[in-house]
């Protein structure tokens, strides 16, 4: 196990590198400048703000400046935000997302894995039907009309639910069930598949031959089975998930930092977009270090490639 | 009380009881649900809003209030409250003493001696000094700073000069506190705008110990001192900023005691918000464009024009527009009372470059619609039918009303002139760069007042602007213009303007006017006092909540 872990860091090194490097690259290649706004400014005016942020040396040297303050863990400034630093503003937002995406993700897991269970286990009796039904709509409505719906809903017209901001725990409601509706829609299909071919192994029969009872049957060796896959796209899922929604950040108006995704490439804020892009990246790789723990404890055939 | 819905759905949750969840975890389950409803159902019996407390939607994270660095109208709008300047707008936007309590102009137009109040403080007790201002608009003119708005003071003696780098000597800018209360101001030429520039935000004095305590970070809450009606109590990143009354405003405590400023983006949420009684003003960037039609004939809602513009423009040294009767007849081809019936918001079409509450404007200074006149024009130059015409480019930034605007633009241009017009849409920063850098034959912009003169409308399009994207230039517009900045009577300098708008408008027509955008807000029965400028600036120091 610390092999692994140890092996994962070692592998993460190069591959932050990279996504630093290319992610450096790529913004420069679009149109279009942090400075541009609908009034242009004098050269004079440019030429300050350029020199003030490293913006007027020559590309290598920016790249070679950028990595050296990388090393450091500092992670820039941010040309919108004039004042503040990129480390200031993924610290203040980085919390409030993972409080909502922990929700959403702990939410779409206990409803969308029973979910899965009980459709695969009812195969093509109407609990089956209502399952899948309700997984693809949750699949196929986008999150902005699901949480225009909620807020019309809950907030207008029953006036049970706050319809926006982030001031009490009553307030996380809404946005944690519109960010958890999709994925759990997934993980429902994703379980009910993966239950349907475990259903039919030899040593399900055994087990149930040998007279272990229904529900042991079901927990221990169907369940315990079927959830590898969702365990691996969990990995992805908890990342995407806790680096925040914009969609859902902007219609509850929740101060995540799933915003800066979209904002900071308007805004061409260079290193606030390469900050959200390796904060991202940073999580990816956790997460899948952990389902590849979790693999492990649910499979004992795969510790013996480690 | 549980309502009908919950009780559907729990009913259809019970029936469909799976081997996996038992029956105590649906009972646990169901108690869990109606304590939830009744807690939260008890949130409507509260009160519709909180006396002395005005909440109000900002929109978005203030890119920051260091009003240096500052360029955008939600850090404005922060900074207007909390700061004053030597001069303040009134809602007429005229110029009134502010920590000036007079000013005296030299014959030559040149100088401008401030005498300030000795009683203006700083949140923190220190009087406000004529040094405070001397370091301010030092720091805003320092290539150090980077400020954006540094052009704003260029009209001050070197200021261009040391901003550029090439003076290194701050002491021959023309910026000096003679005394404590005495400020006193050198510009290079006469510029008889100059005054509404120290009402102005960027101008406001600022205090050098502060900044050099906290460095950055002297802007966050418990760090900054100003001098406003306000002062800044909490600010909560991408969330919100609460204004604390400021009780020893020379003017006076303000009327509310707490200004809660949210940042909801979505306009339908914010909406929502404020039918739900959790906002008590909201302004153009809390309203989707269905819900001022609905709200329409409400009393609580107001709809004015802003001194902001938006215009077709030509790029007149590309073909066919370097042909000027091609652009008349583009002109005149295009009915502007149809945008404002499109958009909706109740905006107003546009005869004029310079808006109709700044001197100089007329109503006959742009082109008339006349769609027959158009086409004898378009055969003058050379095409006897629109279909002559090869298609032209139109050029516009990636936003739902500007769509709306371009394809009203491209159907009357096909209906009137028989001339065919492509669309092309870019992100908002590759357009930007597009119409710097080579700007298509056609192309829509806008442009708003960064002060209530005639002159930030007309400087835009003379020939060393760096704005002016439609490559016109006409040394007789610019010769107008300059002795117009320095004129000081107003009648004659309202003239000037009049004519330079006509040659630019008419003779010229390197510009097509389209109308003028307004603001549209809602305010509750129990907020008095709301005063709002075409500036569209918010001062929030005479509203009371009761």
């Amino acid at each position: 196990m610390l092999t692994l872990i140890l092996k994962r860091i070692l592998m993460a090194l190069p591959v932050l590198f990279l996504v630093a490097t290319l992610s450096f690259c790529l913004i420069r290649v679009v149109p279009g400048g942090p400075f541009d706004a609908d009034k242009n400014l004098p050269d004079e005016i440019v030429a300050n703000l350029k020199a003030k942020y490293n913006l007027d040396k020559p590309l290598p040297e920016q790249y070679v400046l950028y990595m050296q303050r990388l090393g450091r863990g500092d992670l820039g400034v941010s040309y919108k935000y004039v004042s503040r630093t990129v480390n200031d503003i993924l610290l203040d937002a980085f919390p409030v997302s993972l409080v909502l995406g922990g929700l959403a993700l702990a939410l779409a897991v206990l409803v969308g894995v029973p979910l899965g269970a009980v459709a695969a286990l009812g195969r093509g009796r109407w609990q089956d039907t209502l399952a899948m039904f309700l997984s693809t709509f949750g699949i196929s409505v986008p999150g902005f009309v699901i949480g225009a719906l909620f807020i019309y809903v809950f907030g207008i017209q029953l006036r049970i639910l706050p319809v926006g901001l982030w001031e009490s725990p009553w307030h996380m409601i809404l946005p944690a069930i519109t960010l958890a509706f999709s994925p759990a829609a997934y993980l429902a299909r994703l379980t009910r598949a993966s239950a349907l071919e475990i259903v039919q192994k030899d040593w399900v029969r055994t087990a149930q031959a040998k007279g272990l009872s229904g529900s042991a049957t079901v927990l221990k060796h169907i369940m315990r089975n079927s959830l590898v896959p969702v365990i691996t796209v969990l990995g992805p899922l908890t990342a995407i998930l806790i680096t925040g929604s914009f969609v859902v950040e902007y219609i509850y108006a929740i101060p995540g930092m799933g915003r800066f995704f979209i904002t900071a490439v308007m805004n061409r804020d260079y290193d606030l977009i390469l900050g959200t892009t390796l904060i991202f990246a940073v999580l990816l790789i956790m997460a899948n270090t952990f389902v590849d723990i979790a693999y492990q404890i649910l499979d004992p055939r795969m510790r013996i490639s480690d | 009380m549980l309502p009908l819905p919950y009780i559907y759905l729990l009913q259809i949750a019970i029936k469909i009881r799976t081997p996996l969840i038992s029956r105590r975890f649906f009972s646990i389950f169901l108690v869990l649900v109606c304590t939830a409803s009744m807690l939260t159902g008890c949130g409507q019996g509260r009160a519709r809003y909180t006396p002395d407390t005005l909440r109000v939607n900002i929109g978005n994270e203030p890119p920051g209030l260091d009003w240096h660095t500052a360029t955008d109208s939600t850090s404005f709008d922060v900074v207007s409250n909390i700061m004053v300047g030597l001069t303040q707008y009134t809602p007429d936007v005229k110029c009134k003493p502010s920590c000036a309590k007079s000013w005296d102009i030299s014959p030559d137009g040149r100088t401008y001696t401030f005498h300030l109040r000795d009683d203006v403080k700083w949140s923190d007790g220190k009087p406000v000094t004529a040094y405070d201002f001397e370091y301010a608009w030092t720091r805003l003119l320092s290539p150090e700073t980077a400020a954006s708005y540094a052009f704003f003071l260029y009209d001050v003696e070197n200021a261009k000069e040391w901003n550029a780098g090439k003076l290194k000597d701050a002491a021959r800018l023309g910026i000096k506190a003679v005394d404590a209360q005495t400020f006193r101001v050198t510009l290079k030429k006469p510029a008889a705008y100059f005054i509404y520039l120290t009402a102005f935000c960027a101008s406001f004095p600022m205090r050098r110990d502060v900044v050099q305590k906290y460095g950055n970070r002297w802007t966050e809450a418990g760090n900054m001192v100003t001098n406003g009606p306000f002062t800044l109590q909490k600010w909560q990143h991408e969330y919100k900023i609460e204004l604390a009354a400021n009780p020893d405003f020379f003017e006076g405590a303000p009327g509310v005691k707490l200004i809660r400023m949210f940042m909801v983006p979505e306009q339908s949420t914010a909406f929502a918000l404020y039918e739900n009684d959790e906002l008590d003003f909201i302004d153009n960037r809390s309203f989707a464009t269905p819900d001022v039609e609905r709200y329409r004939e409400s009393p609580e809602y107001k709809n004015f024009p802003l001194l902001r513009e938006s215009y077709l423009a030509f790029n007149v040294k590309k073909k066919p527009f370097d042909n000027v009767l091609v652009r008349r007849a583009f002109a005149m081809a295009i009915d502007k009372n149809v945008f404002p019936k499109i958009l909706r918001r109740g905006e107003r079409p546009a005869d004029s470059f310079i808006p109709p509450a700044l001197a100089g404007s007329a109503k006959d200074s742009g082109m008339p619609f006349d769609p027959d006149l158009a086409k004898r024009v378009l055969a003058q130059a050379g095409y006897k039918t629109g279909a002559e015409v090869p298609a032209i480019d139109l050029l516009y930034p990636n936003r739902e009303d500007v769509r709306l605007i371009v394809e009203a633009t491209q159907d009357q241009l096909k209906r009137n002139l028989g001339v065919r017009v492509n669309l092309v849409n870019q992100e908002w920063k590759v357009y930007l760069a597009t119409v710097r850098k080579d700007a298509p034959p056609l192309f829509r912009n806008s442009w708003g007042a960064d002060f209530p003169d005639p002159e930030t409308f007309m400087n835009l399009f003379t020939s060393y602007n760096g704005n002016n994207d439609t490559k016109w230039s006409s040394p007789a517009y610019d010769a107008l213009i300059e002795t117009a900045e320095a004129e000081r009577d107003p009648v004659k300098r309202a003239d000037m303007y009049r004519r330079a708008d006509r040659i630019m408008c008419r003779e010229a027509c390197a510009i097509v006017p389209a109308f003028l955008a307004t603001q549209n807000i809602m305010v509750k029965p129990w907020v008095k006092g709301i005063a709002m400028n075409p500036l569209d600036l918010q001062f929030f120091k005479t509203v009371t909540v009761k």
